[in-house]
């Protein structure tokens, strides 16, 4: 373990800097992948083991825009929005068909995805890597050099989109009357029904919601990532100890995890580059045995 | 159809004594080293799959993280066997033998740890605490590439001394060999599910209340059966080890541990000769598929959708359900 | 024999149970009656183990049980039934019996015996003689009409030879001729083994019956205790509970 190396790194502005804009643009982007997870588990009880395909498609869908169009932006919106659409065709096809049943039923549901769609996307686009979309024009400028450190500014420009999207989530969730109907679904669903509100309406827009959120954050990777089957696996598992951190079906919670699991990264790799992806689980493990719940998830 | 069948463990070591023939001959049967390698195959992970099933079958503790303690044992036994041990203290013809012992010690030491930890969870956070434990492990056997060869698997080989006229250089001694031990253990898990032991996982499974209530203590019995099965899971891993000379990271990871649950889908979890017929399927499709083409997942997650989609039980489950109807 | 002192329990701000005192005879047949909500089963949790009380001690003989886990209670020599039925779906009548009589001395930590052809086969059908289930024996719990099911739940506390026998609400769902046989058999088994008997119950002609002792519960307290004849006639238990002779 690199201690050296890692107080080292703490103690320059420049390097704690830079480690701490990339932990954060890390943690960003996972929160947009992670909050879908929570969303989904909390208010449809189903543990989205196919969430990293989401991810991944977000990607796809927007390389095949980019190629097509050029334009970044609305490339990055197609990705997310083809990716809210096929969120909302799972549901109905499949998910529903799941709702009551064992864990493992759920499990290997899901993991049949997994192997359709990774196959799926090789088959449509190719077994090569994809090169990523690229970074918009605007943003192919210097880096900036704050306290000495690296800044690339479109790095700043995602932490502040990711930030714009946890706000709108947050206002979406507390201050609407969707929002406010999704939270009634997820405490007691039968009780929504009988009072005449449309559960599979809910059903189907919060699992639309969280797979456009997934898709949004594969689009956005696409920016500085090539692009290839199976990328959604690595998203997925730590979209999964986010929200066991954060605790299953918490929003905030997935917010706090995120930058705790992005800044273990960023600065893991500094102190332990072979261990980086153990430290997080060994993260996991600490918050099971100690708080099975999660930071701010309630007793359930 | 549910009479008080008379078993004993006479009538199973007679069965065992018959599959065991049965398979030696179907060794000269087909004569045919792709046919003879399936079986090795499906032995082995028949094994890995029958002892997740003591968990997920029988005590109803869905473990994500079973192949922690596959590729435990696999380890275990190549870093045994390429060790200066079987040279210093001149071992020689006991190195095998003594290395599946260890195989099957320090997984089930292993398992005490993290069964200890795990199964003071319930449902869901068990699960993800074994698959975190599992993951631990992965990034522990990458990390320390001087030991473990890092994400080239264990390097360098070993040799395979011949033990008590058994030489498993020889491709029928390692058949029979394999395929004897495997037997063998699903002979004593027999025993084990139809004991009393077994009854109480059950027990455990359908109520978790109740035994309390009767006073029977669910954590000894579920800590107990968690290290039955990884002790299991490193036999099984250990003759994985044999079989392809070496030792890979890819048996840590989680996939790994996915493919024991496919198995039991298949082949069924409420049979105790289900997760076999499982790995007996998997093993087919999966060679039949990467034969004909590439997209070995894609044909894999179709079947597993039908299954889950249609059946939603394995194969003999079903079986015995619709015999039960009648 | 089982004593309680000064027992309060309460559950997020409610009281379930309201400082309750309670001296049980060994060998006497106790019946506890109170309205729904009462905190009966309450009771029962807490003096099996299941939860643990607030505050006051639970004694059985001599020995105090209050911070003792409920299997540690259990093979002390208590059993207990359920109001709501409480099986193995997956089990036979007769397999569950076995697992009952095996459970608490340890019997199903054996690996060596088969399960099947276990002795305790003989007495498992014994005690579903008793609890007249005789004629299901093979049938699985979950597939058991509703009636047989609560008889399953009862035989597999009896099955464990108690010393002290909790019963909550034995005869709710059973008609009147099935609740007279089910109360006449509890009673031969309390007259061979001198088992202490308590027992939740609604029906009046039963608890005046069969019981020597009468314990009224409402929310949370004991509102009298007493002979059944006195209880019939205590003018506080008449209004709140036996109002127009309330049976169920």
């Amino acid at each position: 373990m690199e201690v050296l190396a890692l107080l080292d790194c703490l103690s320059t502005p420049a390097c704690l800097l830079s480690q701490a804009v990339g932990g954060l643009k890390i943690g960003m982007l996972l929160f947009l992948v992670a909050s879908g997870l929570t969303l989904i588990f909390g208010v449809l009880g189903v543990i989205n083991f196919a969430h990293g395909i989401l991810y991944m498609l977000g990607a796809y869908f927007a390389w095949q825009s980019m190629t097509l169009t050029g334009h970044f932006g609305f490339s990055v919106l197609v990705g997310a929005l083809g990716v809210g659409i096929f969120g909302l065709a799972f549901e109905r096809g499949l998910i529903k068909r799941i709702y009551e049943s064992d864990l493992l039923i759920q499990i290997l549901l899901c993991y049949s995805i997994i192997l359709i769609m990774d196959d799926l996307v090789m088959i449509i686009w190719g077994d090569e890597f994809l090169s990523s979309i690229g970074v918009p024009e605007i943003f192919q400028v210097p880096p900036l050099f704050i306290f000495d450190a690296i800044i690339p500014p479109f790095h700043l420009a995602i932490i502040a989109t990711s930030l714009l999207i946890a706000i709108l989530l947050w206002i979406l969730m507390t201050k609407s009357r969707f929002g406010s109907l999704v939270r009634a679904a997820a405490i007691n669903p039968k009780m929504l029904e009988a009072l005449g509100v449309n559960t599979n309406f809910i059903r189907y827009s919060v699992f639309a919601l969280g797979s456009f959120l997934a898709g949004l954050g594969g689009a956005l990777a696409a920016s500085e990532r090539s692009i290839v089957s199976q990328m959604g696996n690595s998203i997925l598992i730590e979209s999964f100890i986010v929200t066991v951190i954060g605790g299953m079906g918490s929003i905030g919670g997935a917010f706090l995890a995120s930058l705790i699991i992005g800044m273990a990264r960023s600065f893991g790799a500094v102190a332990m580059p072979l261990f980086t992806d153990g430290l997080m689980f060994i993260i996991m493990i600490l918050v099971l045995i100690l708080r099975p719940q999660g930071i701010m998830g309630g007793k359930k | 159809m549910n009479p008080f069948i008379r078993d004993s463990y006479k009538k199973d070591a007679f069965y065992s004594v018959i599959s065991w023939i049965t398979l030696l001959s179907l060794y000269f049967i087909f004569n045919d080293h792709g046919i003879q390698d399936i079986i090795t195959k499906v032995a082995i992970l028949g094994l890995f799959a029958m002892s997740l099933n003591i968990l997920v079958g029988y005590l109803g503790l869905i473990a994500f993280g079973h192949a922690t303690f596959f590729a435990a044992g696999a380890y275990t036994l190549g870093l045994f066997l390429q060790s200066d041990f079987v040279n210093i203290y001149n071992i020689g013809p006991w190195s095998i033998p003594i290395a599946l012992i260890l195989s099957i010690l320090l997984p089930g030491i292993l398992a005490t740890i993290i069964g200890a930890i795990c199964i003071r969870l319930r449902e869901i956070y068990f699960s993800f605490l074994t698959l975190a434990f599992q993951m631990v492990i992965y990034s522990i056997i990458l990390a320390l590439v001087s030991i473990t060869g890092g994400d080239q698997g264990l390097m360098g080989g070993f040799s395979k001394p011949p033990f008590l006229g058994i030489d498993l250089g020889n491709h029928f001694h390692f058949y029979a060999f394999t395929t004897f031990i495997v037997i063998l253990a699903i002979f004593l898990m027999r025993q084990m599910i139809e004991s009393p032991f077994g009854y109480g996982l059950r027990l455990i499974r359908d109520n978790h209340e109740r035994p309390a209530a009767l006073g029977f203590n669910i954590r000894s019995h579920q800590l107990l059966a968690f290290i039955i099965a990884g002790s299991l899971a490193g036999l099984a891993g250990s003759l994985q080890a044999l079989l392809d000379v070496g030792a890979y990271p890819e048996w840590a990871f989680w996939s790994k541990s996915a493919e024991p649950l496919f198995m039991i889908l298949l082949g069924g979890m409420q049979t105790f000769l289900g997760p076999l017929l499982g790995a007996l399927i998997f093993e087919l499709l999966n060679d039949f598929v990467t034969a004909n083409t590439r997209y070995y997942g894609l044909i894999l997650g179709l079947v597993i959708l039908f299954f889950v989609l249609g059946f939603r039980r394995g194969l003999l489950d079903w079986i015995i359900l619709k015999g039960r109807k009648n | 024999m089982l004593v309680l002192k000064n027992v309060t329990k309460s559950f997020g701000g409610i009281m379930a149970t309201k400082d309750i005192s309670m001296k049980l005879k060994p060998g006497s047949i106790n019946a506890i009656i109170g309205p729904n909500g009462a905190g009966k089963t309450t009771l029962f949790n807490l003096i099996t183990g299941k939860i643990k009380s607030d505050t006051g001690n639970i004694f059985i003989g001599n020995k105090n049980i209050t911070s003792l886990s409920e299997v540690e209670i259990t093979r002390l020599g208590i059993a207990r039934a359920f109001q709501i039925t409480n099986i193995f779906p997956t089990f036979t009548v007769k397999e569950s019996i076995m697992a009952a009589i095996l459970a608490k001395y340890n019997g199903l930590h054996n690996v060596w015996l088969r399960f099947k052809s276990h002795p305790v086969q003989e007495e498992s059908e014994n005690v579903a003689k008793i609890t007249g289930l005789e004629k299901v024996l093979n049938i699985r719990g979950e597939e058991l009409s509703h009636g047989d099911q609560k008889l399953l739940d009862i035989a597999l506390a009896l099955a464990m030879k108690p010393k002290i026998l909790l019963l909550d609400e034995p005869t709710a769902g059973m008609g009147p001729e099935e609740r007279r046989k089910m109360i006449n058999k509890v009673k031969e088994l309390w007259k061979k083994t001198k088992m202490t008997l308590v027992f939740i119950e609604h029906d009046m002609d039963i608890v005046f019956d069969v019981a020597q002792k009468v314990f009224v519960l409402q929310q949370g307290k004991i509102l009298a205790e007493g002979l059944p004849k006195e209880i019939k006639k205590n003018q506080g238990v008449i209004d709140a509970y036996l109002g127009g002779g309330q049976k169920r």
